[in-house]
């Protein structure tokens, strides 16, 4: 088993407690897609695409007073260290489902009745912490794709790790740690759309863990705001 | 990826225009390739993987490598499965939901022009005869569809395995284990190389776009290996071709696959 | 007259609190106005909106835009190309460098309100595009209609490698000029299919984002399938 922290409190893939992996975001990689991001989170790989808004089918999902949103998390078979089947298996259904409903509280859609906005996540390779990174890279790409947003949305976890409370699990500590936290957050709201517990904490671990993933969070959103303001505003800045 | 009947009448007839004035829409010569890049190793923690793009066609192939199985009566051969999904952000027309029938073709197109033609020698992937055997699992995701699925993703599988690493077992108590540190090169025998061909009224065309493809009659798929032999092939398609246009297209085949074997070769 | 103040934002930045109107691609929450779109943020009069430009015409290098003289210097027609950028043609584009003309000559060759087909011939986000008319193709238009559609309909409006705009003029014999920027300009001596034409592309407009519009386009143009566009106003 893997030494997960050293005694000076440093993880077994180097880092500080608080630190978060390296992340790297770029906005419209895609030539197809309305919207697209590419988002390298740590180890993670993971393409997003945004179709819409656009027709719905089958009819009868359609919603007439206002547009809806799906989304598909769906990792690539070689995205994993054993092969993976390429039919969705429950847990990417899952995940689809809460991606979806972090994303939901903010996008706009009641402008587009009877239309759907797709978000598709690929990942291409992963390692902990996918669905946060996938959640970092949808938002920015339906902001690409010109859907009305009330905020971007930035998620990022948190976890206990050799009893300690740190930030941003991978692949090692989710396996062999002792709590994973993933939370995704709307910043300039202060509203959080997703959250998932895979371990236990006490009362006081669990407000200090939800604390250190919106750090996280905060942070990440500042990467993603960057991403869209390279593609749009070439200088990066005010006006 | 399809595109609507309307678009194909009308396309017909300008792209059948330009043609007849031997000329394409994207100013190619009816024999021309798109550009094509290769990039392999984009995928570490897969034992091999390439990205490939072939015009606006992009494709990510990874090669995952364990241990199997192996098939009823092929127990001294190890395991070669090529797979191919379109994703569904690679184009509007891509929905979710399980392979039609034109992506299960794709995939078994894909597998038939690697596996059938002996790229590797799976004799060498065997650990226990009629036990225990090397499984090489390699699969394409098409992450934008313009057009030629077939030779990107034939190009993807083929560059991921040419620069795989493959992981080496020892046999402990009946049970095969990883030795770390220890990867080898996969047995290569030869470079199988796909072109597609569209007809278009009496013109054929190499790789079409997806415009193209859209007005085609009918399309082939050619795959010659190093040798210089044909190895597989899959016509597709409402359409017929004559045999003229066979032997034609044989030798078009033939010697685009010669220029792009050159260019993968490399990856070696 | 006032300054507007403006910003570069992206969904969910806060352009301002208080008693402020909010207008296009902005909401109000409390008291504070926020964007819903990439974009640049304006505070004027007491009213706040944001120019998306996920959505909106971003000028390109070599771009063909459409653009509509709205001023003039002695050096140069302002245009207004459907950005949140004016774009300027200088005068020595169409004087030539060694003449330097006057107010009225520039006024007597492009007059508020012309047409102008152009090409983006420079532009870095740090200053406005400059445009050019040098090529053939290019200047004034001297007949047809300006229709404005949205910039991202664009492509859906020329189709795959020109499909879609190729389907109208076939149909209708119109003669349709497509500047990225969104404008459109549609011009045909027959005025059935001038009408036929104009209604095609507001339809692509309205309807780019469905599937099957190259369908309800030719039904409405009363194009059937499979038969030869050339023969229909025969």
């Amino acid at each position: 088993m893997t030494q997960l922290m050293n005694e000076n409190g440093i993880r077994c893939d180097g880092r500080k407690i608080d630190q978060l992996r390296n992340i790297s975001l770029k906005v419209g990689i895609l030539k197809n897609a309305d919207g697209s991001a590419y988002i390298e989170f740590g180890k993670n790989k993971i393409l997003a695409g945004v179709f819409g808004p656009r027709d719905v089918h089958p009819k009868h999902m359609a919603d007439q007073d206002t547009g809806i949103l799906r989304c598909r998390y769906h990792m690539s078979p070689f995205s994993v260290t054993e092969r993976k089947n390429p039919a969705p298996s429950r847990r990417e259904i899952e995940i689809s489902k809460v991606i979806k409903e972090a994303l939901q509280p903010a996008v706009i859609l009641k402008d587009f009745p009877r239309t759907v906005t797709d978000v598709f996540v690929e990942v291409l390779q992963a390692d902990g912490g996918s669905r946060c990174a996938a959640l970092d890279a949808a938002s920015v790409a339906l902001a690409d794709a010109g859907i009305p947003m009330r905020d971007l949305v930035a998620a990022c976890a948190a976890g206990k790790v050799a009893n300690q409370i740190v930030l941003d699990v991978n692949d090692e500590e989710d396996k062999e740690g002792q709590a994973d936290m993933p939370v995704a957050y709307m910043p300039n709201h202060g509203k959080i759309t997703l959250m998932q517990l895979d371990g236990i904490l006490t009362p006081t671990e669990y407000k200090t863990c939800l604390e250190t993933a919106i750090g996280g969070c905060k942070q990440v959103y500042e990467i993603q705001k960057k991403a869209l303001m390279e593609k749009y505003f070439e200088n990066g800045g005010q006006q | 990826m399809g595109g609507s009947v309307i678009i194909e009448q009308l396309k017909r007839e300008r792209i059948l225009e330009l043609l007849n004035q031997g000329q394409r829409l994207d100013g190619r010569g009816l024999y021309d390739q798109r550009s094509l890049s290769v990039e392999t190793g984009v995928i570490p923690k897969a034992d091999g993987s390439a990205r490939v793009r072939l015009g606006d066609t992009e494709i990510v192939t990874g090669v995952k490598i364990q241990p199997d199985k192996p098939f009823p009566d092929l127990g001294d051969k190890g395991i070669l499965i090529c797979t191919a999904e379109i994703l569904p952000l690679a184009d509007p027309s891509a929905e979710p939901g399980p392979p039609n029938e034109e992506v299960i073709e794709l995939a078994r197109v894909v597998d038939r022009g690697i596996r059938e033609t002996e790229m590797l020698d799976l004799k060498q992937l065997v650990l226990i005869k009629d036990k225990t055997v090397i499984g090489i699992f390699v699969d394409c995701s098409v992450i934008n569809a313009a057009g030629n699925l077939f030779d990107a993703c034939s190009y993807a599988s083929v560059a991921a395995l040419l620069s795989c690493m493959v992981p080496k077992y020892e046999i402990k108590e009946e049970l095969p284990v990883l030795v770390e540190g220890k990867k080898s090169k996969p047995p290569i025998k030869t470079i199988p190389v796909s072109v597609t061909m569209a007809r278009i009224g009496d013109h054929i065309v190499v790789d079409p776009t997806a415009d193209e493809q859209a007005c085609m009659d009918a399309r082939i798929t050619i795959t010659s290996n190093s040798d210089g032999n044909i190895c597989a092939l899959q016509k597709g398609g409402s359409d017929g071709f004559t045999v003229e246009q066979l032997i034609k297209c044989s030798e078009i085949a033939l010697s685009v696959g010669t220029k792009i074997r050159k260019q993968l070769a490399q990856l070696m | 007259m006032e300054t507007i103040k403006r910003r570069y934002v992206i969904p969910g930045d806060v352009i301002t609190t208080g008693p402020y109107r909010p207008e296009q691609n902005v909401y109000q929450d409390g008291d504070r106005i926020i964007s819903t779109s990439i974009g640049i943020s304006e505070i004027y009069d007491n009213a706040v909106r944001v120019i998306p430009l996920s959505g909106m015409y971003m000028p390109k290098n070599n771009d063909l835009v459409i653009g509509k003289v709205v001023g003039h210097s002695s050096l140069s027609w302002e245009f207004d190309i459907n950005s949140c950028f004016v774009g300027f043609l200088p005068a020595q584009d169409v004087f030539g460098r060694d003449y330097s003309p006057t107010k009225d000559e520039l006024k007597a060759r492009l007059d508020k309100g012309d047409l102008v087909v152009a090409r983006i011939a420079n532009f870095d986000r740090s200053r406005d595009p400059l445009l050019t008319i040098q090529d053939r193709d290019l200047g004034k238009i001297e007949s047809g209609e300006l229709i404005k559609i949205a910039p991202s309909k664009v492509p859906r409006l020329i189709g795959k490698r020109g499909s879609m705009i190729q389907t109208i003029e076939l149909a209708t014999k119109a003669m349709i000029t497509i500047g990225q920027n969104g404008w459109i300009v549609v011009s045909c001596e027959d005025p059935v299919g001038l009408l036929k034409a104009i209604e095609a592309v507001k339809m692509v407009d309205a309807q780019a984002h469905t599937p099957n519009l190259t369908e309800r386009v030719k039904s409405m143009l009363g194009v059937e399938l499979g038969e030869n566009n050339d023969t229909i106003n025969e």
